[in-house]
């Protein structure tokens, strides 16, 4: 109690002792003198001189005293911090179920949080791991990172003309890098036999990695004269990773030959450890010149046209030049390029039809990632879900603490009345907390960085692998330990302040009977433990009815009618111009291709087209239509692809007027019949007839001979767009060509069967994959798919534990009841009124807390309602469900304590009591 | 050689401190009488110094301090050598002995060199 005292007021108190200690020091001098015979005054005089400079002296003493109460105080500091350390481990020892159960479920409300939060650090929110990131500035729509574009002139993408340009003309910057999306490679190692590979690959500008700062691990990195002369520099660098798993960090691989898609280029370097390329989300293996792109690409010159846009752009800032200054001049500088370069008029006319926001230029630190637009919303409902949990897990936690509480009430009353201040036991207490609390977190880590790699493969869903790099960094060892202790004054406070709450008097007067707890002295059935599960029924609820609208909103997407027959088509996805097969050599090539897939059994109908069904590409441009006419420039846009015979029949969409296209309208060198879908008949002929009506596109003519019904072809979630379908039957100059096969059973068991087939045809056909529609249905929702069955776990997890919290409180709740249910049964009551006593006691607390939970919902399940597909955000069946399901689980935890209850012999309850 | 605590070789009045409380808590008064009565008022010049030493001591941790009373009854404190002061009496007081010997038996010498 003293020390406390000296804390406050250590100046005043030291100034007075010693003032004390030298005033007696005086006076008794001053009294020996005067016993000798010396006159007062005189005595008092000479005592003084005698002692010297008392102001001096006092001044230094004053100086020590505080010195020496400094160190005692933090010598009592860490003592009693080591005494409240000691003591906790020991309270954690003795009841090891207790300590299990609380750090298993810390680890696990830390580690869910760690794990989410550590795929939002490597998604969202970190910087490329490049000197001075933060001076890069992204140009083109970061998201679009494996896209192309050919037509009309676009400034989310660039064109490679287009970039010389901008690289050329603009000032705010050090230097300009380009990046873009190789096709599939194949990479065979020169005499080696083995099968090719397939790395994954990046064209960049040669001033690449000079602008991004990474110099070369081994060998030399690209170079600006790398990109000089188109198919002048056949090199190649590759990632050390790469280096490592192929190559077995052998450094002769530098100067080795390879060959990718047949040509050959020598690898030249080796990129730092760690280093993975300017996008995030993939990990590139390996960098070759952009000018390298034709050689690379056979048949495919993507570096002359200016319609050509499939570059991202990447610009270092030049010294003393901010994101403001660039922004301002590219926003300008742009249109104007793409101006000066435009091949005809038309592009000239779009040019001038662009808006600021057409113009993307941006932050470029965290590099591009089309990761990072997929999962920005469903990364943020986890957090927000996960975060929930943590709540409920403290709730569960400081319920353990309550409870157990009760059984130290005792020992605290004891530790009271020896003379232990309040606030010391709140300090105990905490430290006790702070314990599991780390333990919980050190476990938690563990915890999180499997569940990271399990999220990322969940978020895969079978697709390609997320690579993120989700290593515990600090931004993440930060959060775990904000989130632990947050932990700690959410579940620790509260138990420390109830447990210290020892009223001495009625303590004592209780003797054997416990002080706090399940019921308050008050007689009142609010205790904190009660509180506490409403609380957790309110979040579990809020968890629950969540997790059952993205369920039913994830089934919504999977079983909409999406215009197709998505359980039997199978689509086999090739590269037409890689294989050679261009102009007069491309028509044969898709009949003999629909000839041996519509011979084997179990095939109902089979055609083809350029851009497939959600996994392909996607073809905008303007059109106009006979009798049209177009208001805004838009009004003349629509998504187009080129089909072959029986198309409509083959995806199983229905013909709503007319006929589908045929043999017999393909072949000729263009014009002729196209299909047109409903939104498009709808927009163009205002619903009158559209069959016979001819209309126009890149100068040639064509008519109308069916409309089809919409089908959902690229992604689930977007709304209907206008669509037109060309005849696929002429001599194109197309890549990608995708066979669609309609099958009577299961389309994934005829792959294989499909995939010899196309082989038979042209071993040299590159196949990209052969994959059933509803793989890529489900490929392309995975984030919905993953948020969907991460809030149905966390829903599960919030269950388990409110009810083992309320299982807890009722089972201590009748312990402590077991005198007054006694004296209830001897008076006549049955064991049913005893149960149904006691379910009730428990139905209202699970109430209360529903009804709060439903407030809460209200209001959090707005939040959602832009993730949301044919669903409402309070959809009744969600909400019905999650409140019959705590109901359930609440009467269940309240059941197994209340039987026990009702069979305690009146006899022995009585005693007890 | 000499320093402002009373004009004594440093250590010399902490050593007698020490040894004034090594036979029970004295206070400071009592510390300072015992001093001058038992160097003839050679050493201790000004009492003021003698109480930064005794608070210093303290701050070491070879005092303790608390106050009591007096023989007049008057409040005072007492100063008791800790265990570790004690510790160190013993090694200054065989320091300071050994120290002593060795230049009383050099002034004694009447050898001018070792040969």
């Amino acid at each position: 109690m003293r020390r406390v005292f000296r804390l406050r007021f250590a100046r005043r108190h030291l100034e007075d002792e010693i003032d004390e200690e030298l005033r007696f020091h005086l006076a008794m001098r001053e009294q020996s003198l005067v016993a000798r015979g010396m006159a007062a005054d005189a005595a008092r005089a000479a005592a003084r001189k005698n002692f010297g400079d008392v102001a001096t002296v006092r001044a230094s003493l004053l100086t020590l005293d505080q010195e020496r109460e400094r160190t005692m105080q933090r010598a009592t500091f860490v003592d009693e911090l080591r005494q409240d350390l000691m003591y906790a481990g020991r309270m954690l020892r003795r009841n090891p179920v207790f300590t299990l159960v609380a750090v298993a479920t810390l680890a696990l409300g830390i580690g869910a949080n760690t794990a989410i939060f550590a795929l939002v650090d490597a998604a969202l929110l970190r910087r490329l791991d490049v000197p001075q990131a933060e001076q890069l500035v992204a140009v083109g729509n970061t998201a679009r990172v494996g896209a192309r574009s050919s037509g009309g002139p676009r400034a989310d993408l660039l064109s490679y003309p287009a970039y010389q340009e901008l690289q050329r003309r603009s000032r705010s910057f050090a230097g300009i890098l380009a990046s873009g999306r190789t096709p599939r490679l194949f990479m065979t190692v020169e005499s080696s036999s083995t099968e090719p590979e397939n790395p994954r690959g990046r064209f960049v500008s040669g001033n690449y990695f000079q602008v991004l700062r990474v110099p070369a691990f081994l060998g030399r990195t690209l170079a600006a004269d790398d990109d000089a002369n188109v198919g002048a520099s056949p090199v190649v660098v590759i990632s050390h990773d790469y280096w490592t798993r192929r190559f077995d960090a052998n450094r002769s691989a530098i100067g080795r030959t390879i060959r990718i898609n047949g040509a050959a280029v020598t690898i030249v370097g080796v990129t730092p450890p760690g280093f993975s390329g300017e996008i995030v989300g993939t990990n590139a293996d390996l960098w070759i010149p952009l000018t390298m792109q034709p050689v690379i690409m056979a048949n495919d010159n993507l570096l002359k046209d200016p319609r050509d846009a499939w570059l991202l752009l990447l610009g270092r800032l030049a010294p003393r030049h901010s994101l403001e200054q660039a922004t301002s001049e590219l926003v300008a500088l742009v249109p104007r390029v793409l101006n000066d370069i435009s091949p005809d008029a038309d592009f000239t006319r779009s040019v001038a039809n662009l808006t600021r926001s057409d113009i993307y230029v941006g932050d470029g630190s965290r590099g591009f990632s089309s990761v990072r637009a997929t999962f920005f919303a469903p990364l943020l409902t986890l957090m927000a879900g996960v975060a929930v949990l943590l709540l409920i897990v403290c709730a569960n936690v400081a319920n353990l603490l309550l409870a157990r509480a009760t059984a130290r009430g005792r020992e605290m009353t004891l530790r009271v009345a020896l003379g232990a201040a309040r606030w010391r036991i709140v300090r105990q207490l905490l430290t006790e907390s702070a314990l599991l609390s780390l333990l919980g977190a050190i476990a938690g880590v563990f915890v999180g960085w499997w569940g990271s790699k399990l999220l990322l493969d969940i978020g895969a869903d079978g697709g390609g692998a997320i690579a993120l790099n989700v290593a515990v960094s600090m931004p993440v060892a930060l959060f775990t330990m904000v989130a632990s202790l947050l932990a700690v004054v959410l579940f620790g406070l509260a138990p420390a302040l109830t447990t210290s709450r020892v009223n001495l008097a009625s303590a004592m007067r209780a003797q054997s009977r416990s002080v706090a707890g399940g019921r308050s002295s008050r007689g009142g059935r609010t205790s904190p433990t009660r509180v506490v599960i409403a609380a957790q029924v309110a979040l579990s609820l809020l968890l629950l009815v969540g997790a059952g609208v993205l369920v039913r909103s994830m089934w919504s997407l999977q079983n909409a009618d999406i215009g197709m027959d998505r359980e039997h088509l199978l689509i086999a996805n090739l590269d037409a111009r890689a294989g050679g097969y261009t102009g007069e050599r491309f028509p044969p090539l898709v009949q003999a291709l629909v000839q041996r897939m519509q011979r084997l059994p179990g095939v109902v109908a089979v055609s083809a087209s350029e851009n497939g069904l959600f996994n392909g590409t996607e073809s905008t441009s303007t059109m106009s239509f006979e009798g049209f006419v177009a208001r805004t420039q838009d009004d003349s846009l629509a998504n187009w692809d080129e089909v072959g015979p029986g198309y409509a029949h083959a995806i199983g969409s229905r013909i709503i007027e007319g006929r589908d296209l045929t043999a017999a309208d393909h072949g000729g060198t263009g014009g002729g019949s196209v299909l047109i879908n409903q939104t498009a008949a709808q927009f163009f002929f205002h619903g009158g007839p559209a069959v016979g009506r001819r209309m126009q596109m890149d100068s040639m003519f064509y008519e109308v001979v069916g409309v089809i019904t919409d089908a959902q072809d690229h992604d689930l979630r977007a709304m209907p767009v206008r669509r037109v379908y060309f005849p696929l039957l002429t001599p194109l100059e197309i890549g990608p060509l995708r066979i669609i096969i309609r099958t009577s059973g299961n389309p994934a068991a005829m792959a294989p069967v499909v995939r010899r087939e196309i082989i038979a045809q042209d071993r040299n056909l590159p196949i990209y994959g052969v994959e059933p529609l509803s793989t890529l249905l489900r490929y392309s929702i995975r984030a919905e798919r993953l948020v969907a069955k991460l809030a149905v776990g966390f829903g599960a997890l919030a269950l388990l534990l409110a009810s083992i919290g309320l299982y807890g409180v009722m089972s201590y709740a009748i312990s402590q009841r077991t005198g007054e249910i006694g004296v209830r049964m001897a008076l006549g009551a049955r064991p049913a009124d005893v149960v149904r006593m006691v379910l009730w006691d428990a139905t209202r607390v699970v109430l209360v807390g529903l009804g709060v939970g439903l407030v809460i919902s209200l209001f959090a399940m707005r939040l959602l309602s832009g993730q949301l597909y044919g669903v409402g955000a309070l959809d009744p069946a969600a909400v019905i469900t999650a409140v019959a399901v705590l109901l359930m689980s609440g009467a269940l935890a309240a059941f197994v304590p209340a039987m026990r209850g009702a069979r305690v012999p009146p006899v022995e309850a009585l005693r007890e009591s | 050689m000499l320093d402002q605590e009373g004009g004594l070789v440093r250590g010399t009045l902490d050593l007698l401190i020490l040894k004034a409380v090594s036979w029970g808590p004295r206070h400071g008064y009592a510390v300072a009488e015992w001093i001058h009565y038992i160097t003839e008022r050679e050493l201790l010049v000004e009492e003021g110094p003698l109480y930064t030493a005794l608070h210093r001591l303290e701050k070491k941790g070879w005092l303790a301090s608390e106050w009591g009373y007096s023989e007049a009854n008057r409040r005072a404190r007492f100063y008791r050598l800790s265990a570790s002061g004690r510790r160190q009496l013993r090694t200054e007081a065989s320091l300071w002995d050994r120290y002593a010997r060795a230049v009383g038996r050099a002034l004694a010498a009447s050898v001018p060199s070792t040969a």
